[in-house]
């Protein structure tokens, strides 16, 4: 008797590698469907300003074009707005602009080309207003208000404005002694930083196709990694009544790092379709589009102070970070909560006094991103710990091995942390024996060397009922299909869930497919695909699953030999009790005796994954119960070229207590991947404006994301693995974490190799050779 | 313009502007998705296709230039069931994550080892840095450029 209860922790190929090797798979501009529209739009081109007047009349004479409109021509009412915490925009200007790439008015055209030629003669009138793109001016208040409504719109009571200011949401927590944060402090280091804004770069821009029928069905295609969330937020704003009429289709996304989870232009398409029922309007984002028009990312400027004792120990935290917004903030308040309370990282605090503002600005609005928070305040405690080590003259190492979380402590939210969180110290370890086993060459002629190791931590950041749920049929020859609401974006979703759910029926991996034909009408609920939490909230949803099925096999045996549930046993192929078996194809569809007639039922089953014991955060202390933690560590060998202010990196490690790895090569390609991203942010990218408010890294030249001569020498990835006690199979989230770590460990790693302490990001090669040039900042 | 051109073995003739791309005569008149649209500026890659043995960035390519061009693209490489070497091994040394740069990255390399199978590691890498992919931190593509190269060595 073979059982299958291996395929969990081997690499076996990738479910969806076929389809993309040989370009069949289907991503959102590849759907093709009849009666076809293409929609273009016109962009503000100015970041603050009132819409006097704009004149579509002659643009809808031009050849080819079905429909121009504007908020205005449409009669949109200025308080009717979607969001899903803060419900704070419209799907296109309406009164007011309060950003560059704001869409102003909508072209719905026979071809791209003719839409391109009616835009041209749209006529625009805006009277324009100051504006404001840095978060700390944004929250003065006297500076330019871009939100007048603001404290009036509709919110979740956890996400508390500051009318009449920009201050959308304003965080804060406090833990022990929060009034005297320092009052056991022997030393204090401080400094301000900055963590800019970023573009998700996903290769494949963003899209969406919308279809309203005469039936009042509503079809949305999107590249979205939250097709749930989707309906939601179009369902509310369009006064949908019953969701059974409104379908959302999601296709393979090109990448999506957060980018895709957000709603973006998906009510602006859907509006746009519902003026031409019963044709498909496309609209697929241009590359400048995708950095103006979309969601952006990061966007953090702060302060951080730390107070520790002369021997190491750390006592205190203070920390205000502003997270410039752009100019809606739905999207943005959850990462400043979550930027909010993880700016300690791993170490422990006995007193915590933490600021963080979500400010409107007038910049695209900025989203979730890969990370999400994390990487932001992550960054200046890891910066100001290697500052405490220098002032003490202390192994930084040894300083962050002394303060790390540890078993029964209390984290900053007032969880106790506990020996299933993960093994920092391990994860530490390991990265510097990893490092060590090559040595760090001495300063030379042409290069310096720098090494350093930081620590991480990451929580999924969720709603408090998130959950996942699944349907799951056995065929008639033993092959199953399972249907899930998770997005499969590049992470590996389709493959690691075939492998839970092949140990968990103990059949082939070969036999189970994933479905994948998201339909919010057939597809079973799923929050969203976002915080790295796939594989283990659907996966526990799929092992839910396929125990039913499991059960039900036996229980039409049980019919057939009429004994206890309980006294049968499932191996795979067939189900025995004492010296009978049945094989599971005799059981599949209930049992049919030779006359014909027949017992039990056919294998159809569900299972379902809520996170438990989430709370929203508390109003006073900004206290609450998030999800579970990884833990995790980077370090990095690097070099500076003296004479171009180069920096290369000569070995970049991640190790992180991910639990059990489900697969171990696909969970690689997420470590590479999310460590590539980082030192991308560290070293290369930076949304940039010009005087006038528009942005001007609006390619991928200008916006240099790594290149493969970017790349680390070497990689190392280590799993340690811990298992998590309600995790498939012990696994838990690994896919943020590696992007967490680069900035702050290679900008020290400069500061060791050079002398040069760096607060801010990227370290450009040219701003490298200014900063050797001038010895500093 | 009237356009002669041959796209994986077929030939075809179209009217065209002189200034429309190669990537929209593939994409919008053939249908043949499988070459991805990523930026339209000539600066991702995720297009490239083979043109007279050459791998061009398929949206910088104007019509104008491709007067009687033997073009292959992803749809044209692996035949009935059976995949192409280099589309093996990006399965294989998990080379693809999303995808969306894949189709790219493979005729890329199906140019580079149609011209040269023995072409040293530092001609792969130059070619391959013409590509963007932001999944795999290149790693994994290097490594199914390795494996692809061998496996070509051996057919």
């Amino acid at each position: 008797m073979k059982l299958y209860g291996k395929v969990v922790g081997t690499n076996i190929p990738r479910a969806d590698a076929k389809e993309k090797v040989t370009g069949t798979a289907l991503f959102i501009d590849d759907l093709r469907f009849p009666r076809t529209l293409i929609m273009k739009v016109l962009r503000a081109k100015v970041p603050h300003a009132i819409i006097n007047s704009i004149n579509i009349d002659n643009a809808e004479k031009m050849p080819g074009v079905h429909k121009v409109f504007t908020g205005k021509s449409l009669g949109l009412d200025k308080n009717h707005l979607f969001g899903t915490c803060i419900f704070d925009q419209p799907p296109i200007a309406i009164d007011k602009v309060r950003h560059a790439g704001e869409v102003i008015a909508v072209v719905i055209a026979e071809t791209e080309s003719q839409a391109l030629v009616a835009i041209k003669e749209i006529d625009v009138n805006l009277e324009e207003l100051p504006f404001v793109l840095d978060a700390i001016e944004a929250a003065d208040p006297n500076a330019p208000l871009i939100h007048e409504q603001n404290g009036n719109y509709r919110h979740v009571p956890t996400f508390v404005p500051i009318p009449k200011s920009n201050v959308f949401y304003m965080y804060q927590l406090k833990k022990g002694d929060h009034e005297e944060v320092f009052k056991d402090a022997e030393i204090i280091v401080e400094d301000e930083f900055e963590y800019p804004l970023m573009n998700h770069a996903a290769i494949e821009p963003h899209g969406a196709i919308a279809r309203w029928d005469h039936t009042g069905d509503i079809h949305v295609w999107s590249s979205s990694q939250a097709p749930f969330v989707l309906r939601e937020v179009l369902s509310d704003y369009f006064d949908i009544k019953q969701m059974t009429k409104l379908h959302i289709h999601i296709p393979y996304l090109g990448g999506g790092f957060g980018g895709k989870s957000d709603y973006t232009i998906e009510p602006l398409v859907t509006l746009a379709a519902k003026l031409v029922p019963g044709y498909h309007v496309k609209f697929v984002l241009t590359r400048k589009e995708v950095f103006i028009g979309s969601v952006l990312g990061r966007g953090m400027k702060g302060f951080m102070k730390l107070g520790a004792k002369s021997d190491g120990t750390l006592v205190g935290i203070e920390a205000t970070q502003y997270y410039s917004d752009g100019a809606y903030g739905d999207t943005g308040c959850n990462v400043v909560l979550a930027g909010g309370h993880n700016c300690v990282g791993p170490y422990y605090f006995p007193n915590c006094n933490l600021k963080s503002f979500g400010v409107y600005t007038n910049s695209t609005p900025v989203g979730a991103f890969r990370g999400y928070g994390h990487p932001e305040g992550q960054f200046m405690v890891e910066r100001l710990i290697d500052k405490i080590a220098l002032k003490l003259d202390m192994n930084p190492n040894q300083l962050r091995m002394k303060n790390f979380l540890q078993h029964g402590d209390t984290n900053s939210l007032g969880q106790i942390v506990t020996r299933h969180n993960g093994d920092i110290r391990k994860c530490f370890t390991q990265t510097v024996a990893k490092l060590n086993e090559t040595s760090l060459p001495p300063e030379d002629e042409e290069y310096f060397y720098g090494r350093a190791v930081v620590g991480l931590i990451k929580s999924p950041v969720q709603t408090a009922n998130a959950s996942s749920t699944v349907f799951l049929k056995f065929n008639e020859d033993l092959t199953v299909n399972i249907s899930i609401g998770g997005v499969e974006m590049g992470q590996g979703c389709l493959t690691v869930l075939a492998q839970i759910a092949s140990q968990t029926l103990h059949i082939p991996v070969e036999r189970i497919r994933i479905n994948y034909e998201i339909n919010t009408q057939l597809t079973p609920y799923e929050w969203q695909t976002v915080a790295s939490m796939t594989t283990m909230r659907v996966g526990n949803a799929i092992i839910i699953a396929c125990e039913e099925a499991i059960k039900k096999f036996k229980t039409n045996a049980a019919e057939v030999w009429n004994c206890s549930l309980n006294d049968i046993v499932y191996n795979g192929t067939r189900v025995s009790y004492q010296d009978k078996t049945l094989s599971l194809k005799e059981l599949v569809l209930g049992y049919q005796y030779p006359d014909g007639h027949t017992l039990g039922n056919p294998i159809l089953s569900t299972g379902s994954s809520v996170v438990r014991n989430v709370t929203f955060p508390d109003l006073e202390t900004g206290q609450y119960q998030p999800y579970e933690w990884t833990y995790g560590s980077q370090g990095v060998d690097l070099k500076i070229n003296k004479t171009t202010g180069k920096i290369s990196i000569l070995h970049f490690v991640t190790a992180l207590d991910a639990g059990k790895i489900i697969n171990p090569a696909l969970a690689e390609g997420q470590i590479t991947g999310g460590v590539m991203q980082g030192i991308g942010q560290a070293l290369k990218e930076k949304i940039e404006y010009d005087e006038s408010g528009n942005m001007i890294t609006t390619n991928l030249r200008k916006y240099a994301i790594p290149r493969l001569s970017d790349m680390p020498e070497k990689y190392s990835c280590i799993f340690i693995e811990t298992p998590q006690p309600d995790g498939p199979f012990g696994a838990r989230p690994i896919a943020e974490h590696p992007a967490i770590g680069p900035p702050s460990v290679i900008l020290n790693a400069i500061q060791r190799a050079t002398g040069i302490s760096l607060t801010s990001i990227p370290v450009t090669t040219e701003r490298m050779l200014e900063l050797l040039r001038n010895g500093g900042e | 313009m009237e356009l002669n051109i041959i796209v994986n073995k077929k030939a075809y003739t179209f009217e065209v502007e002189p200034s429309d791309s190669l990537l929209d005569i593939l994409r919008e008149k053939l249908n043949l998705t499988g070459t991805k649209n990523g930026c339209k500026q000539g600066h991702c890659g995720a297009c490239t296709v083979v043109v007279n043995g050459k791998a061009v960035k398929s949206c910088i390519t104007k019509a104008r230039k491709l007067e009687n061009a033997n073009i292959v693209t992803i749809e044209g490489i692996s035949s009935d069931f059976s995949l192409h070497a280099i589309q093996e091994a990006f399965i294989e040394a998990t080379g693809v994550q999303c995808g969306f740069c894949t189709p790219g990255y493979i005729m890329e390399l199906y140019a580079l080892f149609n011209a040269n199978p023995e072409v040293g590691k530092e001609d792969i890498n130059k070619a391959l840095e013409k590509h963007l992919c932001r999944c795999t931190g290149y790693k994994p593509i290097v490594q199914s450029a390795m494996l692809a190269q061998q496996k070509i060595r051996k057919e």
